[in-house]
């Protein structure tokens, strides 16, 4: 589903941001990638997404062969992922249901699709009643949960979601990560950037947890913070 | 690209265009001035065209013979002209007909005629060649011949007039080349200006897997719009304008009675100028929009 082998990345400007990360995710996996901010992270979400390249090494991404993929490539590896962010990224011109179906219409998809799936997604998410509302006349919790409508509606095999509830309350944060469980217990592989360590240790997922741009531990159930709690090198 | 997505393309080129009002308007103005710079350049030079051609056709050479030659001595003149095979055909003007011609161009003043015969009159011919460019040479060679005064040659004023016209379109070009890359650059800027007001949209639109293409084409459709909706609007004015200068020409009684200028009709013309607009307008609208595209639109 999706791997990494070796993987290291350097900016121009000489930030070293991953070192030699291995990393595999099995299909159906829920995985937490936790660390503080510029642990390497969001580079790591990045390099899905080839937002940016690997400096070195190789990743590869829903069968696609991420690295030495070309630009014109790029639009589909996207598309066969869904994404989410902390700043949610809707079109504030768009109602509810006109972004979720956008994601179909890049696609080109046939229109009695798109009105067989937007509906399905909205519902999965629980704001088919809102679907004709606007971004801004909805609580940043309804706004993510529109956005995750969005990243599922092409049903996608992988979803990845960066921070989604950096700028939700504990609450909300919650109603979203349930609801990312949920979408994962559906068959879809989960990925979620976050550090949110009362979530993380609540949920009892796989934990990856990066520090200086490396891989300090990769567990099973894990919990935000263990035992290198106590190690001065990385904390 | 399927019917929906280039129905998407243009809804979302007009809502740009509308949303970006002012400078959609500010670029439209400009391309229709631009147009109309250029309407009026191809009219000038579409009608010096139409009077060289009407000149051309009109008697080159008329070589006059000396007026107390007798008939066989004409008739010798006139197989030399025969003969030549650079002389497309000619027409013999004899005495009488000489005088009547000159009655006609002095019109009400004929009288002044009155009293004289036809005999002052040289008999003379009116010669068209086969291959204008070799004029001089012919007129050379007729001035030899024995019997033959003078020829006069209205060639140098169509051949001033040809040069000055080749003149007249190259200076043209050059003002319409500049006014055209202004046209493109003030597109190009509009273009910027929506491209920036969309660049969340436009991230957004890449994360979620929409292709360069998808990206770009509503871009171009604005472009091409704003440059469109100029060329209409300068057609007609163009038009219309061309219409009053020609309908006032054509009933001014020096140049109608003179027959020394004439103007083609807007029937003539306006479909020479409508697809110069349209080709023009699309090349213009969609470089805008590339040139914006290429430096503003990092997809």
């Amino acid at each position: 589903m999706v791997e990494l082998r070796g993987v290291s990345k350097t900016y121009p400007n000489g930030t070293v941001a991953l070192r030699d990360v291995n990393l595999k995710l099995d299909k159906g996996e829920f995985v937490f990638l936790v660390g503080p901010s510029g642990s390497g992270k969001s580079t790591l979400v990045k390099l899905l997404l080839k937002e940016e390249d690997a400096t070195e090494g190789e990743v590869y991404v829903n069968g696609y062969d991420v690295t030495s993929m070309t630009r014109q490539e790029i639009p589909f590896l996207r598309r066969s992922l869904g994404v989410v962010f902390q700043d949610f990224r809707l079109l504030p011109n768009k109602t509810v249901y006109e972004n979720v179906a956008f994601a179909m219409i890049i696609t080109e998809a046939l229109p009695k699709e798109i009105r067989r799936q937007v509906p399905m997604a909205l519902a999965l998410v629980g704001l088919s009643r809102k679907a004709n509302m606007y971004p801004n006349q909805l609580s940043g919790g309804e706004q993510q949960r529109v956005a995750l409508a969005r990243a599922l509606v092409n049903n996608p095999a992988l979803l990845i979601a960066d921070e989604p509830t950096g700028n939700l309350d504990p609450e909300t944060s919650w109603e979203i990560m349930k609801l990312l469980s949920e979408i994962n217990h559906r068959g879809t592989t989960v990925i979620v950037a976050t550090h949110e360590k009362s979530i993380v240790d609540e949920m009892k997922k796989r934990v990856v947890s990066i520090s200086k741009g490396l891989i300090v531990r990769d567990q099973e159930k894990g919990l935000y913070r263990d035992e290198d709690k106590n190690n001065p090198i990385l904390f | 690209m399927k019917i929906r997505t280039i129905r998407y393309y243009f809804k979302e080129g007009f809502a740009n265009s509308y949303r970006n009002k002012l400078m959609s308007l500010a670029s439209v103005l400009i391309v229709v001035a631009s147009l109309i710079v250029f309407g009026i350049f191809v009219l000038i030079s579409l009608n010096m065209q139409h009077n060289i051609s009407i000149w051309k056709e009109q008697p080159q050479l008329q070589a006059f013979c000396y007026e107390q030659l007798d008939g066989t001595q004409i008739s010798r003149v006139e197989d030399v002209i025969r003969g030549d095979d650079r002389i497309l055909s000619y027409e013999k003007v004899d005495k009488k007909q000489a005088l009547e011609r000159m009655r006609e161009k002095l019109g009400k003043d004929a009288a002044i005629l009155d009293g004289y015969g036809a005999d002052i009159f040289p008999v003379s011919f009116v010669i068209r060649l086969k291959d204008v460019s070799n004029s001089n040479e012919v007129v050379k060679d007729l001035e030899k011949v024995t019997g033959i005064e003078k020829v006069s040659y209205s060639q140098d004023t169509v051949e001033m007039i040809t040069r000055a016209s080749h003149w007249f379109s190259l200076g043209s070009s050059l003002m319409i080349i500049i006014f055209l890359v202004v046209s493109v650059f003030i597109i190009a800027n509009t273009i910027k200006l929506t491209v920036f007001a969309r660049r969340r949209e436009i991230g957004i639109m890449k994360y979620i897997g929409a292709t360069d293409w998808f990206i770009r084409w509503p871009f171009v459709v604005e472009g091409v719009i704003i440059s469109i909706t100029g060329a209409i609007l300068a057609f007609i004015l163009s038009a219309y304008g061309y219409k009053v200068v020609a309908d006032r020409f054509s009933q001014d009684t020096f140049f109608a009675s003179t027959n020394l200028l004439s103007l083609l009709n807007i029937e003539d013309v306006w479909l020479r100028l409508a697809v110069s607009y349209a080709i023009i307008a699309v090349v213009v609208g969609a470089m805008g929009s590339f040139i914006s595209m290429r430096r503003h639109l990092k997809v």
